[in-house]
């Protein structure tokens, strides 16, 4: 059953499980249990599969770890060697703690995806009642080629969804509780270490280079909580400390945001003011020269004040800026720095618009006309001629376009129509009566409509029927070219999963229609499809027997 | 619209109308007809700005004999270009309605930072800096030396103006400033100075106070602006400030250094000169024997700082001779220098009036009054004959030479205060001579007496009687408009009490004490539980909120706000200041709310608006009153006392309250709009107080919500919170607080209206 490739990432020995001594084995995607003395593994379970880990207690006799399922089972380990038990299992635990989240999130992104689609798309849930529910074909087969299917808007919804931002106060979190001895702890959880480096790039750039060279994870973060910098009051940071740099990097960030200005000109404090007074003139005591006045305690208010505009600039930044932006190096600059809107080089404009904003009084105006949103081109010469292929080619150019329409509207204008020879009016009439409703050339037409004939319940169960035949007939087409083994399994499933649907389905509902007296051609087209499919198969299926001799 | 108000068509370019700007604009009208002045106080929001415009231009245009200019003056260069937008509608919907192109001309003025469009001068980022190198390509000499040297620079788009600029009038339309800066790059004119030289003949002209109230920009600017203008000054209930401001002068010893580096480069020059060219200096005394109306012929592109006092008798007579030459002027100047330096070297805090001064001045050095009220006009003269390219160098012997113009003119309205150290630091000498001007009138006077209706309007004016007193005129009009609502889109409370009933104050005996800033921190908390989007929180001053800041972050205070909300926090750096507002708006446009700290009488609660979500709740921490213990505060308030019986504590609370009133109403903008404004402070609920609030605050504070706990104002604010939440629909106002032109006519809607306005 275990694979070899398998790697091992932690083994424990002596464990019980159910009273049986055995050896507890982590592994890349699984964890395993296997009784002492043979080489297979009673237990497995996937990290996707485990919902949770429950230790026992401190102090309690026994040593044990409990992992609930989603399923809602549980295994437990007792952790039996006497003298090592408890670091046994709080190294398990540990591991555990770190490789859970990776898997739960996947499994459950699976998830929710799935009950997503499902809970969109009404036609996809009934398709799914009708295939995996009656089990004509297993949930897998139904998921395998629908979640690949759906992988291009699959990612592009993803993209769409919002990012959660981060929590102004996620630092406030971090509660230092003292541990009785003169030292403070911290809990971090990898929300919390993901809040920081997403806030702080910076930080996270310093825990790049250091861990796991120079520091390991753990003195990391104790220099964080050490150093000046994560304490707002940072007045002295000093030359050892790894922060100081961040520190630094943030004071220049703060500082470039600065001197970038602000884009919206009604929010620009500096060029509020018209005219300034000059140097000297007004009642306002001048600014004192001298900054020896300013008291220490002044200056580290200063520096809280400061820190919280830029904690809150970073925490809104953070939020908007995008994963991939983060990998690009030209937005580098930008996303450390705390600023997230893109440069706009449409000032004026933002401007004008600004301004039409701040005198409008909605409530005056008669009707309160939706403002349009309007075209952000870039390239509007690309836009109204589309992409255009690189190699040379004659295209039209909207001069020429014009001028076309120029001639058309011409020869439009000065059209006469050569009353001479058009057809005569009887020829013309009774073409008319031959494509109306009941003619010689509508008769295919005639026919009522399903709609009319059948009974809606009827209907919609044919439509269903229809879905459904229409799935499993899309997995059985995609299986040719048969190139693969895997395909040709596939495609012999296919076939009988078909047969399967005819049996239990489609003759059903056709004895059903056959007792309501309804013309029986109605599932004619669904046979048809079927037969077609059929003989595609049998085709297949002779070729390669000939082949096989 | 069209509309009938008293007899005038007045074109209003909308659909409907708030019957308060209806209102207003019969009071306006009436204000006109009398060829007096008005003081109107209608809240913001409710479109004050349309119904002026509308009013006076339609004014124009019937009686355009009786009124020729509109002379609009506002605060910010944002307000400016807004009015001009405004105004571009309302030209718009003329010749919508009455299908000519009408000829009116109007335009932005605004300083040289904001209009120039030469690559290089407009590339400097400070106004000061453009000033200064517009001047070294622009000034008159400079560009007769270009006759001679051709390689001397100029400015090419002031050449092309002076050129062919001034033949050909810009043509009729809106101009604001970004549409003259794109005309002016079209034709190859200087903005700026095409602006200067439109301002003669357009029928509107909007720009800011200071060209109008700083004698020193007026003199220059404004002066051959047309009598039978309307003058309005919108966002006015600072003015008194401004005016203060454009006449006071401080003096420092670094001043004083630099000025006698000034001196010496001055004599240095002189001498150089007298050796190349001492014909130059003889013509220049020549002329002032002549007096100075012929020194006084300013060329436009000079920008040395125009004289200070406007007297026009001061012009026509000559100079005296003991500062005619430079030489002489040189010594005057060196010894008055030498003086001041001697005041300065004090120990002990000297109050005097200005007679005292010149008395003590010509014992002590023999320099007399007459030449001292020649000092600005003389050193004027003097820097343009010695050809002096920049002019930002001797911004500090300007500064001296003003202020003894100053000094020796007025006898009444100012005091010297020279002190020796600052309150905070009694240790380190640091002399600072404050000559304060104490009489707002004093600057405004030739406004009022020269243009035959000014206009004093905001949202906040009230007491409405202050005004006239401390400015000095008397107004035909003075009424308050409440502002019509359909519901009530503003909540003010007043919260006394914490949770513990330990009362709320910034009391100066109390506000260090910890329970209060445990209170406010709370108030502060819970409202951003509760609020959706922005919040926006004023404190007294800014060392004040250091403070409170400070330890509301020791008591984690701040830590549990973040949960809610982001927080962005005013500094004393306006730059930094403009990025955390930006940010503080952007974080309530993606949803996550933010809370803003700011400062009252900061550049935020002057100018910046937060509309809509941008506001939810206003917070004031505190009454906003002024630093009481500074000297120049205190002589303001005798003088008020002794000249306009306006008693010490009337006025603080005035002040105070005006600021406070500023500060909330910058959260309702508009009759859509809603917020809750929150006075934190006890001390809120007294009549003396609230009697101070505008009418459309008053009107909706209710007994019942005077003295409340934080528990209260949460309870209180859910629920306003909630209804405003509700879909408010253009039918809920129709008839109440929105009319159609039918709903206008009406008898008893009429009857309503002129309800509206209370006149004080």
């Amino acid at each position: 059953m275990a694979s070899l490739s398998e790697e091992v990432l932690l083994v424990v020995k002596r464990v019980r499980q159910r009273k049986q001594d055995g050896t507890l084995y982590l592994m890349a995607e699984r964890i395993a249990w296997g009784p002492e003395g043979k080489d297979r593994f009673t237990v497995s379970h996937l990290y996707a599969d485990i919902r949770c880990q429950k230790i026992s207690p401190d102090g309690k006799a026994k040593v044990q770890l409990q992992l609930v399922l989603h399923t809602g089972e549980s295994s437990t380990f007792h952790f039996a060697n006497v003298s090592t038990a408890l670091k046994d299992r709080d190294a398990t635990k540990e591991l555990l703690q770190q490789l859970l989240p990776r898997f739960k999130k996947k499994a459950n992104k699976e998830l929710e995806e799935k009950n997503r689609m499902l809970q969109e798309d009404p036609v996809l849930f009934q398709l799914y009642k009708d295939l995996v529910v009656s089990q004509v074909i297993s949930a897998e087969e139904f998921w395998a080629n629908r979640l690949s299917l759906s992988s291009v808007d699959h990612s592009l919804s993803n993209n769409n969804k919002q990012e959660v931002g981060i929590s102004a106060a996620f630092l406030a979190d971090i509660r230092p509780q003292t541990d009785g001895c003169n030292g403070l702890r911290y809990n971090l959880t990898s929300d919390i270490i993901e809040s920081i480096f997403r806030t702080y790039p910076t930080v996270k750039q310093k825990y790049a280079e250091n861990v796991p060279h120079n520091l390991t994870e753990k003195e990391f973060w104790t220099h964080f909580f050490q150093s000046h910098y994560f304490h707002r009051d940072r007045l002295n940071t000093g030359q050892q400390d790894i922060f100081s740099e961040c520190a630094k990097q943030d004071e220049k960030g703060l500082k470039s945001m600065v001197t970038q200005g602000v884009k919206n000109p009604m929010v620009d404090l500096l060029a509020l003011e018209d005219k300034t007074l000059d140097e000297g003139y007004g009642t306002a005591a001048a600014p004192s020269t001298s900054n020896v006045t300013k008291t220490l305690r002044e200056n580290s208010n200063c520096a809280i004040i400061k820190r919280f505009n830029h904690h809150s600039a970073m925490v809104l930044a953070a939020g908007l800026r995008k994963v991939e932006a983060c990998s690009d190096q030209t937005s580098e600059t930008s996303s450390t720095d705390g600023n997230s809107r893109d440069s706009d080089l449409f000032q004026p404009p933002l401007k004008k618009v600004k301004l039409q904003e701040a005198i409008e009084y909605d409530d005056l105006q008669s009707d309160c006309r939706r403002k349009p949103i309007s075209l952000n081109l870039k390239k509007s010469d690309r836009y109204s001629h589309g992409p255009v292929p690189l190699q040379s080619q004659p295209y039209t150019s909207s001069q020429d376009i014009l001028n076309s329409i120029g001639v058309i509207q011409h020869e439009m204008k000065s059209y006469k129509p050569r009353l001479t020879q058009v057809m005569s009016s009887s020829a013309a009439s009774s073409a008319i009566t031959a494509l109306s409703p009941g003619g010689v050339l509508m008769q295919g037409g005639s026919q009522q409509t399903v709609n009319q004939l059948v009974p809606s319940d009827v209907q919609s169960e044919l439509k269903h029927l229809y879905t459904a035949a229409g799935e499993l007939l899309r997995h059985f087409w995609t299986c040719f070219p048969v190139n693969t083994l895997f395909l040709e399994e596939k495609v012999v499933k296919m076939q009988s999963n078909l047969e399967r649907f005819q049996l239990t389905k489609l003759r059903p509902f056709q004895e059903k229609i056959q007792r309501q007296y309804l013309s029986a051609n109605l599932t004619g087209h669904l046979e048809e499809m079927l037969q077609a499919a059929y003989s595609k198969f049998q085709a297949w299926q002779s070729r390669r027997m000939t082949r096989k001799t | 619209m069209k509309l009938n108000i008293d007899g005038l068509l007045v074109y209003f370019p909308y659909d409907y109308i708030y019957p308060e700007q209806y209102s207003y604009m019969l009071e306006l009208k009436r204000t006109l007809d009398a060829k007096g002045h008005g003081v109107l106080e209608m809240p913001s929001g409710t479109g004050k700005t349309i119904s002026l415009l509308s009013l006076i231009v339609a004014y124009q245009t019937t009686f355009p004999l009786e009124v020729t200019k509109l002379i609009y003056c506002s605060r910010t260069v944002p307000e400016i270009e807004k009015v001009v937008e405004e105004l571009r509608k309302l030209i718009d919907y003329y010749a919508k309605e009455t299908g000519a192109k009408s000829n009116f001309l109007a335009l932005a003025l605004s300083s040289r930072k904001n209009l120039c469009i030469h690559p290089e001068v407009s590339s400097l980022r400070f106004g000061k800096e453009v000033d200064g190198k517009c001047h070294s390509l622009t000034a008159s000499y400079i560009r007769a030396q270009r006759h001679s040297n051709p390689a001397q620079p100029v400015c090419k788009f002031y050449e092309e103006f002076d050129a062919v600029g001034r033949q050909v009038p810009i043509p009729s339309g809106i101009y604001n400033l970004d549409d003259l800066k794109d005309f002016g790059r079209r034709k190859g004119w200087c903005p700026y100075f095409l602006a200067r030289y439109s301002i003669l003949h357009a029928n509107i002209v909007v720009y800011s106070y200071h060209y109008l109230l700083d004698p020193k920009i007026a003199d220059l600017v404004s002066k051959e602006l047309a009598k039978k203008s309307v003058v309005v000054f919108d966002e006015a209930h600072n003015i008194d400030n401004v005016c203060i401001d454009s006449m006071s002068v401080n003096i420092t010893r670094r001043t004083l250094d630099r000025s006698q580096a000034n001196v010496e480069t001055l004599q240095n020059t002189i001498n150089r000169i007298k050796e190349t060219d001492a014909a130059k200096l003889k013509e220049e005394y020549k002329r002032l024997v002549e007096g100075l109306k012929e020194a006084n012929v300013a060329r436009e592109t000079d920008v040395y700082l125009s004289n200070p006092v406007l007297p026009d008798e001061i012009l026509k007579e000559a100079v005296p001779g003991s500062i005619r030459t430079a030489e002489h002027f040189v010594g005057f100047m060196k010894r008055f220098l030498e003086y001041l330096k001697s005041r300065l070297r004090i120990h002990h805090v000297v109050q005097e009036s200005a007679p005292q001064f010149l008395k003590d001045i010509f014992e002590k050095v023999c320099i007399d009054r007459k030449p001292l009220r020649f000092c600005a006009e003389r050193l004027r003269s003097l820097l343009r004959t010695l050809e002096i390219a920049d002019i930002a160098d001797f911004s500090a012997i300007t500064l001296i030479s003003h202020f003894a113009t100053l000094v020796s003119t007025y006898s009444k309205g100012f005091t010297i205060i020279i002190e020796p150290f600052e309150d905070r630091t009694p240790t380190i000498a640091n002399p600072v001579l404050h000559f304060s001007c104490m009489d707002p009138s004093i600057a405004i006077k030739p406004v009022f007496g020269r243009f035959q209706s000014v206009i004093i309007t905001s949202g906040t004016l009230s007491p409405l009687d202050i005004y006239p007193r401390i400015l000095d005129f008397r107004p035909v009009t003075v009424a308050s408009f409440t502002m019509t609502l359909a519901r009530t889109c503003l909540c003010p409370l007043i919260v006394g009490r914490g949770n513990d009933q330990v009362a709320m104050t910034s009391k100066f005996e109390t506000r260090e004490d910890f329970a209060v800033i445990r209170n406010y921190g709370n108030l502060l908390l819970e409202m951003s539980a509760i609020v959706p989007d922005g919040i926006v929180a004023f404190f007294t001053s800014y060392v004040y909120m250091e403070n409170i800041v400070a330890s509301w972050y020791e008591q984690a205070i701040l830590e549990n706000i973040q949960r809610n909300k982001l927080i962005f926090i005013e500094t004393q750096d306006a730059a930094e200041t403009s990025m955390a507002l930006e940010k503080y708006q952007e974080a309530c446009e993606n949803g996550r709310g933010a809370i803003l700290l700011s400062v009252a009488r900061g550049k935020v609660s002057e100018g910046i608006d937060f509309v809509h979500h941008f506001g939810r709740a206003v917070i004031m921490f505190g009454v906003p009153y002024v630093y009481t213990q500074s000297r120049i505060l205190k002589a303001r308030l005798e003088y008020l006392r002794d000249q306009f019986q306006i008693r010490e504590n009337d006025f603080l609370t005035f002040d105070a309250m005006r600021h406070a009133a500023q500060c909330v109403g910058r959260a309702i903008r508009g009759k859509t709009d809603y917020g809750l404004l929150i006075f934190a402070d006890k001390r809120y609920a007294r009549a003396d107080k609230r009697g101070k609030l505008p009418r459309w605050i008053q009107e909706h504070l209710t007994d019942g919500s005077l003295n409340l706990t934080i528990d209260e104002t949460v309870q209180l604010s859910k629920h306003f919170l909630r209804q405003m939440a509700q879909p408010f629909r253009r039918e809920d106002q129709l008839g109440l607080s929105l009319l159609t032109l039918e709903q206008l006519q009406s008898e008893d809607m009429l009857q309503k209206i002129a309800q509206i306005a209370q006149q004080a």
